[in-house]
């Protein structure tokens, strides 16, 4: 049954190949929208396992707006719950919403692997960025969106680096910013020795996330510098919020996507029924009972769905991998990295898709009446 | 020639396939009521060779179609081998025509896209077969009607003569008691006919298979063993 539907499928090539593009268009928008959801989702929804705060000046907008003391740093080691803690400057070339944002992290060099212990230098060494003051440990998707290999110099925000090794992380921030020494960065960007954005600080548990902040906040509070300290995927969520939105409202132009494709299987589909009257009722005529002619066009209807889908997803894996876009706000970036999931969730639809279109076109060809059919023209 | 529409079969002696008592084929058409075949009787040996003629909207090929089980009756009993076709509902109108019927279009109706081997293969695939048993039996009927050296040729490959044998071996291929031929020759030249004949009378006289073949040919007729003429629904003549 399967070869048979293949075969019809290949016997009408331009017909079949017109169907599955379009299906493989719509599946494309549809896969993008989702990578989009999805990488949202994970970089603004906290988890059991999410600990990490983040300290900045109360009432800042952006990262050059965020000043604070560096010696803050011995003050929020202290908190009961705080487990590590790392100071922080930031370097934006743009701090509103930003498709190509580039971000510099500058950490006491000797403190970097100590606080994110997952992080993994997959080319170069830590060694040489440690020695080399003007030194970069990039973010595997900054370098591959910008091109950059270990050795390579490059130049942003008007700050010259040595990319001395490509790291990856499970915090998604990690992958798309470059890690410089922070007394070089503090210079390099004008701030001044003794001045950070921001402490990234880690708590024992998620569940305590929420009194440590306060407690942190409650010490600087009467100070010139007063803090206000968040959840860094909280943070995220409420200063991007415009992007948000905008990203929510895609979402029904991956569902326009679905419905689009829906109907174009649907009604090519219902053109191969109409096509082929006649050939359905000569196999009715041998045989073949009316639930067996229905399985066979839905095959052919899953089958044009799942080869389409198969080609737009796939196209659209590849398509945002090599690309790898960064929507940026206030120094925090979001990568819009296709995954897995995303890849198995586009073709099950794709498969959903096929099945349901096909299904009043089956119905239709195995209701037709089998002597009227025969003699049609 | 008296009562034409009780013909009895050409051998009394022999053991009916086909008997059709009073069958009845009416339907509407608008405001019309059509009846193309009108209180039919009629007995058919097993293993006979059975030629029905008459003009068009004479109602042979509605009882070829009501033979066949593709169409059903208005009112009247047709049993084809003790089965009482009326009784069957459509599955099982279905499972039996896979079974027992063997089906020869006049334009062939061969599926485009298969190659002769697949295309003879189709009634198989609705039978517990291994895919060796198939090709056996495949191979067997294309030998059959001499088509063993364009089994994978596709209908476009092959002449209009070629591709009705290998209509003929798709309707034997399963090996049915009973074939039924809608003017097999109707479109073919009269070389291509004649093997076409040739073929049924010795799959009829060889295979012992009963076979009602529709046509217009008076030389297709005379071949068979009894021809009978129908006009208006009602049969009006027998040759023998």
């Amino acid at each position: 049954m399967l070869s048979l539907a293949l075969k019809n499928i290949f016997r009408y090539r331009l017909r079949s190949f017109l169907t599955m593009a379009g299906v493989a268009i719509g599946m494309f928008l549809f896969t993008t929208v989702e990578t989009m959801q999805q990488s949202l989702a994970k970089v603004t929804r906290s988890g059991a396992d999410d600990t990490t705060l983040v300290v900045f000046r109360e009432n800042r907008f952006c990262p050059s707006t965020s000043r604070l003391p560096e010696h803050y740093l011995a003050s929020i080691e202290q908190v009961e719950g705080v487990r590590k803690a790392i100071p922080i400057q930031i370097a934006v070339n743009n701090c509103g919403a930003s498709l190509d944002v580039i971000t510099f992290r500058g950490v006491p060099p000797g403190s970097l692997l100590e606080y994110n212990s997952d992080l993994e230098v997959v080319d170069g060494s830590a060694a040489d960025w440690t020695k080399r003051s003007d030194a970069a440990l990039v973010g595997q998707t900054f370098a591959q969106r910008r091109g950059l290999r270990t050795g390579d110099q490059f130049e942003a925000v008007g700050i010259n680096v040595y990319v001395a090794g490509i790291i990856k992380s499970q915090e998604v921030q990690d992958n798309n910013v470059a890690y410089v020494h922070l007394p070089f960065l503090q210079q390099a960007s004008k701030i001044g020795l003794g001045t950070v954005t921001q402490f990234n600080v880690k708590v024992e548990s998620a569940e305590i996330l929420d009194p440590v902040a306060q407690k942190i906040d409650a010490i600087f509070s009467s100070d010139s510098h007063p803090t206000v300290t968040r959840p860094e995927k909280a943070f995220f969520a409420e200063t991007a919020k415009q992007m948000i939105e905008l990203i929510g409202f895609t979402r029904w132009l991956g569902l326009g996507a679905v419905a689009a494709v829906l109907a174009l299987v649907a009604n090519a589909v219902l053109l191969i029924v109409r096509g082929r009257l006649k050939e359905t009722a000569v196999l009715q005529t041998l045989g073949f009972s009316r639930f067996r002619i229905a399985r066979l066009i839905t095959c052919e209807g899953l089958l044009l769905g799942l080869l389409g889908g198969a080609l737009g997803v796939g196209s659209a894996v590849l398509f945002l991998h090599w690309q790898s876009f960064t929507l940026g706000n206030e120094g925090l970036t979001l990568a819009i990295t296709p995954s897995a999931t995303v890849l198995f969730h586009g073709l099950l639809v794709a498969l959903a898709l096929g099945f349901t279109a096909s299904l009043y076109p089956a119905w239709r060809a195995s209701r037709q009446p089998l002597v009227e059919s025969l003699n049609a023209g | 020639m008296s009562n034409l529409n009780q013909i009895q079969p050409s051998d009394p002696m022999s053991t009916s396939l086909i008997q059709i008592h009073s069958l009845t084929k009416s339907f509407t058409k608008g405001q019309n009521v059509i009846t193309p075949l009108d209180n039919l009787s009629l007995e058919v040996s097993r293993g006979e060779f059975l030629a029905l003629m008459g003009p068009s909207g004479s109602g042979k090929t509605t009882l070829l179609n009501l033979i066949a089980g593709i169409d059903a009756a208005s009112s009247g009993k047709l049993i084809i081998d003790s089965q009482d076709l009326g009784s069957l509902s459509r599955a099982q109108l279905t499972k039996w025509r896979s079974v027992n019927v063997g089906y020869i279009f006049q334009l062939y109706h061969l599926v485009p896209i298969l190659s002769a081997y697949e295309n003879v293969e189709l009634p198989l695939l609705l039978q517990s077969l291994t895919r060796s048993e198939r090709r056996t039996r495949v191979e067997t009927a294309l030998e059959l009607v001499g088509l063993s050296d364009r089994m994978h040729h596709r209908p476009n490959e092959l002449s209009g003569g070629q591709e009705q044998r290998v209509a003929i071996a798709r309707a034997i291929v399963h090996d049915p008691g009973l074939l039924v031929a809608d003017e097999p020759t109707g479109d073919l030249d009269r070389e291509s006919a004649e093997t076409i004949l040739d073929l049924l009378r010795s799959l009829s006289r060889d295979l012992d298979k009963t076979i009602v073949m529709v046509t217009h040919d008076p030389r297709a007729a005379a071949i068979a063993d009894r021809a009978l003429h129908l006009e208006k629904g009602q049969l009006v003549s027998q040759l023998q």
